[in-house]
């Protein structure tokens, strides 16, 4: 374990790490079954919609039960760009500008309110939403829903469509996951840290708790909307049900289970939000609410800090095994290095707060 | 007239049906700070308690009040062995955790009762009178009614009596309640307990009128919540009176305003508390929060 993360520090292996995975990434889907990448794309796009919630939720601390709401936003928008021909380029642009603008224009509002009500305006949009794509037939199919295909495999690539669709979702996702790093590490990102820490601190020191919030939830708003590119990319279809309250508390479920405010945690969130149905249908489609219930409880009552506070944990435990092994007054002598009981923070001092507490 | 009427005296008996859970919501968060998702679910869960009681041929004011006691202990339970772990920690992370527990609890009353409607036998009879041209059933008037019961005695039990006042304490600040020797641990569990029993009687109310499933409370759920926002966390009263408002307005708006129709009746409670929380971010009753640095 400590040989691991210190050959994580130095960055020359760092960068061969990014460009190792980067390869695997490009040739995997080539190799997999269809059944695979279809699931790994759906990681994805999930991916990028829990990144949006925990830009907003984990890092800025904004309740935000509302997410899907951009999210089947974003994947209207694309139906009716290409249902209309519009270049692709320009649906993906409005599929992410469309529901940025809806959602600057309901944090311009909501960012007023703290805490809880925050949380109930956010949760108004997916339960207004759905009778609202029923009634706006026009440009949303109704009940019915809509299906648009625009990433069946072109002829001159030679793949099949998963491939195709895996090649999409991974180009946006690894784009968005770069920008959202970028966006949590720098001045940005501190800013969230201390509104979400203390309003009146963040003021104090000249940041404008209200814009920032403004801004934290337009980010996620197009990271929504761009999921919703994602998500009719993948499953050519979209109907008012993508849109229901039960998958936008999903959404939270997932994103605290990968880790409030953590980049990597937002990508387990996404794997999270995919698999734990699936397992839980293979387990016993009869018992789906109960094991998802127990998974869930589980996991958060062993990791309360999500899957991403996995590797701390097991190396505190494996820190303390061998001192309890030894007998009282005898040094431990296995153990000759040690760390320091928090790990230098990786993402922002968000983090570190974070573990000072727990 | 007399159609208005009745919507008024419809929206008073669905608003009292979101009252009653939200009175639960408010209950949990005055003792605890937090707010339960779960508080729907397990309301469901002591009503199907109280139905398989009644099913061993137990008089059904019994059964509820069996129900009520064990629901006390469930709440207890759920509080000193659950929450307790995320007491202190992250909000995002414990409310995720009620809504985990909701799922739980849902699915366990799945399993054992099934999905299927169950009739549940109704405490108040089934006859209805005439009040200015409305029908009203005699049990909406009974429910209406314990409601306000419930909701006087919440008020003076935070108001006017030591374990409101613990109870409040405690979940205002769990160190200083214990410095002044508050037996923390076991209030927050008097607190859920309380909660629990609260959404005991809430849930046998409604069982009859809207026949029990494991879901029976989840739509309900979300107007509790729109109503204690609403309200304000801090006030029995306001929550209340939220709710009755958004029964009546909501049922008014889907008959009187033809743009929003029935589908889009549910829209009606969210965009007033849009406009009212833009205007009044602290809820119409509840009092301000200051925060120190």
């Amino acid at each position: 374990m400590p040989a691991f993360s210190t050959v994580l520090e130095n960055k020359s292996t760092r960068v061969i790490l990014v460009a190792v995975v980067a390869v695997a990434l490009i040739v995997a889907p080539l190799i997999l079954p269809a059944f695979v990448n279809q699931t790994l794309v759906r990681v994805g796009v999930y991916a990028v919609a829990v990144l949006g919630l925990n830009i907003v939720m984990g890092y800025t601390g904004q309740v935000n039960l509302g997410q899907i709401f951009f999210v089947g936003l974003g994947a209207y928008v694309t139906a009716y760009g290409v249902n209309h021909d519009w270049n692709i380029i320009v649906v993906f642009l409005a599929a992410c500008a469309i529901p940025g603008i809806v959602g600057l224009l309901v944090a311009l509002a909501a960012a007023r309110l703290g805490g809880l009500a925050i949380a109930m305006v956010t949760i108004a949009l997916p339960i207004v939403g759905v009778p609202l794509a029923k009634r706006l037939d026009e440009f949303t199919g109704g009940s019915q829903g809509t299906s648009a295909r625009f990433t069946d495999a072109p002829e001159w690539s030679g793949l099949y469509t998963d491939q195709w669709q895996f090649y999409i979702v991974l180009l946006v996702t690894a784009t968005a996951f770069l920008l959202g790093r970028n966006l949590v590490r720098g001045k940005y990102g501190r800013a969230f840290g201390v509104v979400r820490e203390n309003e009146a601190v963040a003021a104090s020191m000249g940041i404008s708790p209200y814009r920032t919030k403004v801004l934290a939830f337009t980010v996620a708003s197009i990271l929504g909307g761009a999921s919703g590119f994602l998500y009719l990319a993948a499953v050519q279809y979209t109907s008012p049900e993508t849109l229901s309250f039960g998958h936008s508390i999903a959404l939270v479920i997932a994103m605290v289970v990968g880790g409030a405010g953590s980049i990597a945690g937002a990508l387990i969130g996404g794997a999270y939000y995919v698999f734990v149905p699936q397992l839980t249908n293979a387990i016993d489609p009869s018992l789906t609410t109960i094991s998802q219930g127990l998974i869930l409880l589980a996991v958060l009552f062993l990791l309360p800090q999500g899957f991403v506070s996995l590797p701390r944990v097991i190396r505190r435990l494996a820190r303390r095994r061998p001192a309890r092994s030894t007998p009282p007054g005898n040094p431990p002598q296995n153990s000759p290095v040690h760390h320091p009981a928090t790990e230098p923070a990786r993402e922002g001092l968000e983090k570190t707060e974070r573990q000072d507490r727990s | 007239m007399g159609t208005f009427i009745q919507l008024v005296v419809d929206g008073l008996a669905t608003g009292s049906i979101y009252a009653a859970l939200a009175l639960a919501i408010v209950l949990v968060n005055q003792a605890t700070g937090l707010i339960n998702f779960a508080q729907g679910g397990m309301a469901v869960l002591s009503a199907y308690i109280a139905y398989a009681f009644t099913r061993l041929g137990l008089p059904l004011i019994l059964a509820i009040l069996i129900a009520v006691v064990v629901s006390f202990l469930i709440g207890a339970a759920i509080e000193r062995f659950l929450i307790r772990r995320f007491e202190g920690g992250e909000t995002d992370t414990a409310i995720v955790v009620t809504i985990g527990l909701l799922t739980l609890v849902t699915g366990i009353s799945a399993v054992l009762w099934g999905y299927n409607n169950l009739a549940f036998p109704s405490l108040f009879p089934l006859t209805s009178v005439q009040i200015l041209g409305a029908v009203v059933s005699v049990r909406s008037l009974a429910t209406t009614v314990t409601i306000v019961a419930i909701m006087v005695v919440l008020q003076v039990l935070f108001l006017r009596t030591k374990l409101g006042l613990a109870l409040r304490a405690v979940a205002d600040n769990p160190a200083s309640a214990a410095f002044s020797g508050l037996p923390v641990g076991r209030l927050l569990m008097v607190g859920w307990g309380l909660a629990a029993t609260l959404g005991a009687i809430a849930g046998v109310l409604v069982a009859p009128q809207l026949t029990l499933t494991p879901g029976m409370l989840d739509t309900a759920l979300v107007y509790a919540l729109a109503a204690v926002i609403l309200g304000g966390l801090s006030s029995p009263i306001g929550c209340v009176v939220a709710a009755w408002a958004i029964g009546v307005l909501e049922n008014l708006a889907a008959v009187y305003a033809p743009l929003v129709g029935h589908d889009l009746k549910i829209a009606v409670p969210f965009v007033l508390i849009f406009v009212i929380l833009v205007i009044r971010p602290q809820g119409l009753f509840g009092r301000k929060v200051v925060v120190r640095v």
